[in-house]
């Protein structure tokens, strides 16, 4: 038997902290909805993070993701680490539903005490990740997993905010998808820290593969000083290549930890999510002192988009001046 | 495009036992998405084991459990009785499909707050979840 949950920050705090499924469950529902209690629970068990390593798995619709993920995760289990996942999909930008559909592929994994995973909408978050998976990684964290694997929406060409957030990042291509240019398109090529062809079993592999191979060596080429990042095979419908994938998102960890670069990317993760929440707070105060005037202005066209913006970031300036 | 709502109202949708039957769920998973809530899919052949961990990990409001193939006397209060245990009797746990008229009397006693039988529209089934979640929002805030 478990108490129900409380209404305060410090309980779910601590409570979470102590391991409790549902607080941690609870700690996220209210940083994905903005309740103000998030804000005061974050700040609680900050000093408890910065501990785990956070994976992330990104790759276009339909190239397996979820299932790569369930494999690993059956990986990371049988040697003894505990996982938590984050699946973030679409939220309709229209109506604010969504359809979550990640944890059908994970379904072995549910009643596993040693894995959590979580779904989340991108509730109108651009970018292949939801406005709160950097504070659902920050509570996981906390909780003691090793382990947290956040997959992405399956994204297209540039969407690559999760290399921001994860330490390592696993980029997944398929065969079939075309023109191979297109599954391997610069921003993400760049992007990775592992590369995986999964649905190796699949007609066209060996050209995917080749054309990989190739844009990996013009990566080399320009960025000399990255180090060489490895291409793997997977066919995680038929769980293989799993080991391999764990083995190099491993080796990653002992890298980043010998050249300092684990707390180095915490911290530009850490200062990113800072920057977007003062970003999401001016734009919310800008509209407060664009006043209903200068908006109907625009919607008239009698004013330019660039005149009117650079006049309501002259009055955030000014408001700014008085308060200080 | 819209302002998003603040607090989107999350519900599981499940099935129990070896029902594969899928037509249903999916359905009603498309219209409570179309009405602005967070539909996660857990698949097919759950334990009522499954459903609870899956519905305290993702902390949805509503459980909903789609059933058509009988079993339904005994995974569903069994469910009723895990997700008590568990400390989580303040999600709504609904079901929905085959259900005779006779076990509604067993179920809802069990815990079921609500069973839709066939037939039932998918703009009710909304209506009453909405009503649901504001009365409780509403609780929340007094």
């Amino acid at each position: 038997m478990s108490a129900a949950l409380g209404q305060s920050a410090e309980e779910i705090a601590q409570r979470l902290l102590a391991g409790e499924i549902a607080a941690g469950a609870r700690a996220i529902r209210w940083l994905d909805d903005r309740d103000p209690r998030g804000s005061a629970l974050l700040s609680a068990i900050f000093a408890h993070t910065g501990r785990a390593q956070i994976v992330g798995v990104t790759g276009p619709p339909g190239a397996g993701k979820s299932t790569l993920t369930d494999m690993l995760v059956t990986q990371w289990r049988a040697r003894a680490k505990r996982v938590a996942v984050v699946a973030v999909d679409p939220s309709s930008p229209f109506t604010g539903g969504a359809i979550l559909g990640d944890r059908v592929r994970m379904a072995r994994h549910a009643t596993d005490p040693g894995v959590f995973i979580r779904s989340l909408g991108t509730r109108g978050q651009a970018g292949g990740l939801s406005r709160s998976t950097h504070d659902a990684a920050l509570v996981f964290d906390a909780m003691g997993y090793d382990i947290v694997l956040i997959e992405t929406v399956g994204v297209g060409q540039d969407e690559i905010d999760v290399v921001n957030l994860a330490h390592t990042t696993v980029i997944v291509a398929v065969p079939g998808l075309g023109d191979e240019i297109q599954a391997v398109k610069a921003g993400i090529m760049e992007a990775g820290d592992i590369f995986v062809v999964n649905k190796a079993d699949r007609e066209g592999y060996e050209a995917t593969r080749r054309q990989m191979e190739l844009m990996l060596h013009l990566r080399a080429n320009a960025l000399p000083d990255r180090p060489p990042v490895p291409l793997l095979r997977a066919a995680a419908a038929r769980g293989e290549g799993g080991a391999e994938i764990v083995d190099a998102i491993e080796a990653h960890r002992v890298m980043l930890v010998e050249s300092g670069d684990f707390t180095h990317r915490a911290g530009l993760r850490l200062r990113d999510q800072v920057m977007g929440l003062v970003r999401d707070a001016l734009a919310q105060r800008a509209l407060e002192v664009a006043g209903a005037a200068l908006l109907a202005d625009v919607d008239a066209r009698r004013i330019d988009p660039h005149s009117a913006a650079a006049r309501i970031v002259e009055r955030l300036m000014q408001q700014g001046s008085v308060a200080a | 495009m819209t302002t998003l709502p603040r607090r989107p109202l999350r519900v599981l949708l499940a099935k129990l036992g070896m029902d594969t039957h899928t037509v249903g769920v999916t359905i009603i998973g498309h219209a409570l998405r179309e009405a602005g809530m967070e539909v996660i899919f857990t698949g097919l052949k759950q334990t009522p084991e499954m459903v609870c961990a899956a519905a305290i990990q993702e902390d949805v409001d509503v459980v909903g459990i789609s059933t058509l193939s009988a079993g339904h006397t005994r995974s569903l209060p069994k469910l009723a009785r895990l997700l008590r245990e568990a400390g989580a009797e303040d999600k709504l746990l609904v079901a929905g499909g085959v259900i005779p008229q006779e076990d509604k009397p067993l179920l809802e006693q069990a815990g079921v707050h609500r069973i839709f039988t066939m037939g039932s529209d998918t703009r009710d089934i909304v209506a009453y979840l909405n009503d649901w979640w504001a009365q409780r929002q509403a609780e929340a805030a007094a």
